[in-house]
């Protein structure tokens, strides 16, 4: 069974939704941090697949550069959430407000 | 599969700026080991050296027109132009780094080695000719600004930016990238040249893919919105500008501006300007909502700037505003024929709001005491008494914000206006002047308090030797830029992103 | 057209900076009276330049003389642009004139000595001055605009720093409104410029004059008067027109004595000035079919600003909405449409400037004496200080209008240019002529509780004599006035060619439009 190009990008645009909405309504910092990896992997896979449509290797590469720079951004973003915690005990994000107005 | 291409092919030349800033940021991440915890001043000097290099050799080859990284990188002169914006910004925000670290004591090498890193990141984004170099470069220019952000650790508000600014970018990124894959899935490319090419077919109907093209275009500009902080997508500013070290938030208000809006308009004007809904329209789909973007940017930022107590804070509503300015021109680039005099005006005005943005930061640093507090708008009462020549050049800052002749505030803003009326956006124009006018209001409000309101002046520790002289480098901008525009002018003279691509 | 040398005019223009960069080099502390005599000697040296260049200006040629060219940005069209023609040569001698009268006023000013920072004073002073002339020297649009917005920040800064109590508020409204009044102008003048390839007015004239340009015009509500309006409201705000003059009272009141000089003597004439210099050349339909509308709002001024002048216990109140009042006059010679009308308001902005800055002046003196500026305070200054009740009688009158003086020459000539002018007529005339019987009263009501009567208070009988330096602000002020007053012709002869120029160009526009707008 040959599965179609428009299935991958239905499901890719599902769990880039899914992304959106945690990082949106989510309140602790790791699971918002989950949810923005969902979203740069539910990209991947749509470009994957793309990639695949069109026969390119280029598609490819941009995918192993988001898993790259995805990677980057998780060591910056836990060390972040450590330091807050540090201070805090706590990574809910609503409790971030040294600063009004 | 063909012979590997020669490295002559490469050009690599042409992007030497960028290159060697990133690449003395990796040295300079090494030499700082062997730098003694005391001297980290070197580490800085090395890093404005980097900086000063990259600044001749953009100058060498500011009129180059070459592809770098076969297709991959462009090197013109609207990249040698933001280049230097960006060199200037970084080297500014160096000078003013030195003495600001020592008074928070947060002395660190890294820090300035991550604002290479960033710097770079920037130069990269004004030259990528490819939606993979956008995001990557885009990312080089975010990552070392979340830790930067977050620099002065274990201050609560400075980590509290910090994960605001990386939240929220991220959640940015994550938009720009899942638009570019998009794009790239209804185009079959990535380089902005050949999307633009097969935008053209999508539109005449030749191939499918208008919903994608659409969807994604619509969602790389949410995740370029973020970046320059237009409205709605600028929450995240005037915490993150309030809680980080203001050295850092000078340069972010500044680089990382146009670095996005570098990105923005190469995008809109090269790979999506045939993006129109219906045949024979001329205006691209795009610029209607870049008009609204616009108009609901620049009344926000300039209303709510008024109820700001807090300098920076008032700063970073301030730039919301600004970018809605530059946006103008954005809107503007997109009506057919308009687009390079439209792109000319926003690179004049980015380049005046350099200028002028340093130099407010820098003051505004200058009366900051070690703790990072006192930077409310009271804090500048008397000024003008305890420190004349500072208050007086935040007066002219001040101005040149507001617009008023003969600053570079104003000279942007005429050509901004200009380049709107004549895209044929007069309503656009008309909002434009009416919140300049508003935006004077708090500008005036620190003149007010420097000069009108009497009390004990702020004896302005902050102002070292060398944040005076970033202030002096950013007034003579300020007012050369005003006085003498043609010597922006004729620095973007040959910016022609659209001329080469068009039919 | 090119001059490659230095222009007479350009040298009257950047004299003052000349000044400014010589004081930027003294010590407050040290070299005060230095200060002082530098700027006053500025000023009278920039005054004397400017006679020059009134000698040297062919008074035949209709042309704009002296000029000087040099690009700015040429791609855009936009170039430094000076020169002068009868229109403009007056007031760049009331300009300078007024200066050096407001260095003099400024001696004796309290306030500076109370709040400090003179130096800054004088440098704005100089800056002020540069700006004044650049706005009536400059031909090229975009550069008008910068020494029109330049002139805000010294005069912003002289109602805030120097001011009386309420003085920020002053400020900053003084500020807002001519900001947002000229930013409109800003979009109209971008727009004429990009339609014309160029930013030079005299080009864009000549342009309209042949044909090649021209805005769209089909009544009330198109393009042109848009355009027309874009640059008429911000000149309204400056000049002030009733209803936009609420900025004016304030500014005036709070002002230091030489910052109501200026404002009054220099600053409002820009409104007119610029009306009569952009609008009416510029976009000649709309203007002959707003004739009406800006008559009526004009005399509305007219008839209110002496109504509550009348109204006013505070002196400089009843002189600053008095000026609201001639004004109006000047703005209804203009749109007269004709020769007379036009001649009558240059020479009456002249009047105005001399008149009015006199009166403040006055009004100034006696507040630096008796710390107030309410008419009740006052009462039998004549017999205390009987020089300066017999200079403040003259200036009352001139001010009212009484023939053999000044204020009459202009007045009359702009009511006959009304009475003869196509777009306006009989109507017009006859409401402002109740303008000029009410001046009457208010000055007159104005002298008696001032100078007449009983010296009656103890403050007012030791009151201080005048000092040199305000006989000499004062005399020259009532010789002008005099002089005006006799020989009106030395002043009407230079302004003669290129106001009838301007004429011929309008009149077939006013003979068509006139037929087309009922």
């Amino acid at each position: 069974m040959v599965v179609q190009t428009e299935a991958f990008i239905m499901l890719s645009m599902v769990l880039f939704v899914l992304g959106t909405l945690g990082v949106l309504l989510k309140r602790n910092a790791i699971l918002v941090f989950m949810s923005i990896e969902l979203m740069l992997n539910a990209t991947n896979l749509a470009i994957a697949a793309f990639a695949h449509q069109w026969g390119q290797v280029d598609g490819h590469l941009f995918v192993f550069f988001i898993i790259t720079v995805a990677a980057a951004e998780v060591a910056v973003g836990l060390a972040l959430i450590v330091a807050i915690f540090r201070a805090k005990r706590s990574i809910n994000i609503d409790e971030l407000h040294q600063m009004e107005g | 599969m063909g012979t590997l291409p020669s490295l002559e092919s490469f050009n690599l030349w042409a992007a030497l700026p960028g290159i060697s800033v990133a690449v003395w940021a990796c040295i300079l991440l090494v030499i700082d080991l062997f730098i003694p915890k005391t001297r980290k001043e070197t580490t800085a000097w090395l890093a404005a050296g980097g900086l000063v290099f990259a600044f001749v050799a953009n100058l060498l080859v500011y009129n180059a027109e070459v592809d770098s990284f076969l297709g991959m990188f462009r090197a013109d002169q609207f990249t040698a132009f933001f280049n230097i914006v960006i060199l200037i910004t970084a080297f500014v925000s160096i000078l003013l780094s030195i003495d600001y670290l020592k008074r928070a004591g947060i002395e660190r090498g890294e820090y300035y080695v991550l604002m290479l890193f960033s710097s770079a990141g920037m130069m990269f984004m004004a030259g990528a000719n490819n939606l993979i170099v956008v995001f990557i470069a885009l990312e080089l220019l975010s990552i070392p600004l979340y830790v930067l952000a977050a620099f002065r650790s274990p201050e609560p508000r400075s980590e509290e930016a910090g994960i605001k600014y990386f939240i929220l970018g991220a959640f940015a990124s994550a938009f720009f990238v899942y638009g570019a894959a998009l794009l790239y899935g209804a185009t079959g490319t990535t380089n902005l040249h050949e999307v633009f090419e097969q935008v053209g077919r999508v539109i005449g109907g030749e191939t499918t893919g208008m919903f994608l093209t659409l969807l994604g275009s619509g969602l790389v500009l949410v995740g370029l919105g973020f970046k320059v902080a237009v409205v709605p997508f600028h929450m995240w500013t005037p915490d993150v500008y309030e809680g980080a070290p203001t050295p850092v938030t000078t340069f972010m208000s500044v680089g990382a501006k146009a670095g996005g809006f570098a990105a923005l308009l190469r995008i809109l004007a090269i790979a999506l300007p045939m993006l129109v809904l219906q045949d024979g329209q001329t205006n691209a789909a795009w610029q209607n909502v870049v008009v609204l973007v616009t108009t609901a940017t620049l009344i926000l930022g300039n209303f709510v700037a008024i109820a700001q107590t807090n300098i920076k804070r008032m700063l970073a509503y301030s730039s919301i505003a600004h970018a809605g300015y530059i946006s103008m021109a954005v809107a503007a680039a997109g009506t057919a024929g308009i687009g390079n005099e439209a792109i000319q005006a926003a690179l004049i005005y980015i380049i005046a709001y350099m200028f002028t943005n340093l130099g407010a930061f820098a003051v505004a640093m200058a009366i900051e005491k070690d703790d990072g507090s006192g930077t409310n708008l009271e804090n500048f009462v008397g000024l003008g008494k305890s420190r004349p020549l500072l208050a007086l050049m935040m007066t002219v800052f001040m101005l040149s914000l507001a617009g008023v002749p003969p600053t570079a505030g104003f000279l942007g803003k005429l050509f901004i206006f200009q380049t709107t009326l004549h895209a044929g956006l007069e309503w656009l124009a008309i909002i434009g002047v009416i919140t300049s006018v508003v935006s004077a209001f708090y500008y005036l409000r620190i003149i007010v308090n420097m000069y009108l309101r009497d009390g004990e002046g702020d004896p302005a520790a902050g102002a070292t030797e060398r944040v005076n002289w970033a202030v002096y480098v950013a007034f003579a901008g300020t007012l050369l830029v005003g006085i003498l525009p043609i010597l922006v002018t004729t620095l973007t003279e040959r910016v022609t992103l659209v001329a080469n691509i068009v039919p | 057209m090119e001059n490659t040398g230095l222009s007479l005019v350009t040298v009257v223009l950047f004299l003052p900076m000349i000044g400014f960069l010589i004081l930027l080099f003294l010590r407050e502390q040290t070299q005060l009276q230095t200060i002082k005599y530098v700027t006053l000697g500025t000023s009278l040296i920039t005054f004397v330049a400017s006679l020059l260049l009134w000698a040297a200006l062919d008074i035949n040629n209709p042309a704009l003389q002296m000029v000087q060219r040099i690009d700015w940005l040429p791609q855009y069209g936009i170039s430094f642009y000076v020169g002068v023609d009868g229109l403009s040569l007056l007031l760049v001698v009331l300009s300078t004139f007024i200066t050096v009268i407001a260095t003099l006023a400024s001696f004796r000013t309290h306030a500076l000595e109370e709040r400090g920072r003179q130096k800054l004073y004088y440098l704005f002073m100089l800056l002020l001055e540069w700006a004044m002339i650049g706005v009536f020297v400059v031909q090229d649009m975009i550069i008008f605009f910068i020494f029109w917005e330049i002139t805000l920040v010294p005069m912003y800064f002289m109602i805030g720093i120097w001011g009386s109590e309420r003085r920020v508020y002053a400020a900053v409204k003084f500020f807002l409104y001519t900001m947002a009044g000229s930013l409109l102008m800003l979009l109209a003048i971008l727009y004429v410029g990009t339609a014309a390839g160029t930013f030079a007015l005299p080009e864009i004239t000549a342009m309209i004059q042949n044909g090649t340009l021209s805005f769209p015009f089909d009544g009330l509500f198109s393009p042109q008067s848009f355009l027309f309006l874009g640059f008429f409201i911000a000149f309204a705000v400056k000049v002030p027109m009733w209803p936009l003059h609420s900025w004016l009272p304030d500014a005036h009141v709070q002002a230091p004595t030489a910052g109501s000089i200026i404002l009054a003597g220099v600053l409002l004439k820009m409104g007119t000035y610029g009306m009569l210099r952009f609008c009416l050349p510029m976009f000649p339909e709309a203007s002959v079919a707003w004739a009406p509308v800006v008559g009526v709002l004009a005399v509305i001024g007219i008839i209110y600003g002496a109504w509550v002048s009348y109204a006013q216990t505070d002196m400089k109140k009843l002189v600053a909405y008095s000026s609201v009042s001639h004004m109006g006059f000047i703005v209804l010679g203009i749109f007269a449409l004709n020769a007379q009308g036009i001649s009558g308001s240059i020479l009456q902005m002249v009047n105005h400037g001399v008149s009015t800055g006199g009166l403040f002046l006055i009004v100034g003196m006696l507040y630096e004496r008796r710390h107030t500026k309410e008419m009740a305070a006052f009462g039998g200054i004549w017999t205390a200080l009987p020089v300066l009740g017999g200079l403040a009688l003259l200036i009352s009158l001139s001010s009212m209008g009484l023939p053999g003086l000044n204020g009459f020459v202009g007045e009359f000539t702009i009511l006959m240019g009304t009475l003869g002018s196509q777009s306006l007529g009989f109507v017009f005339a006859l409401f402002a002529t109740t303008g000029v019987i009410l001046a009457a009263v208010y000055m007159l009501y104005f002298y008696q509780r001032v100078f007449m009567g009983e010296l009656d208070k103890e403050e007012n009988r030791q009151i201080e004599k005048l000092h040199w330096s305000e006989y000499a602000a004062l005399v020259p002020l009532v010789v002008a006035i005099i002089l005006i007053g006799i020989q009106p012709f030395i002043f009407f002869q230079p302004m003669d060619a290129s106001v009838g120029q301007l004429v011929t160009q309008m009149q077939p526009f006013v003979t068509s439009v006139v037929q087309l707008v009922p």
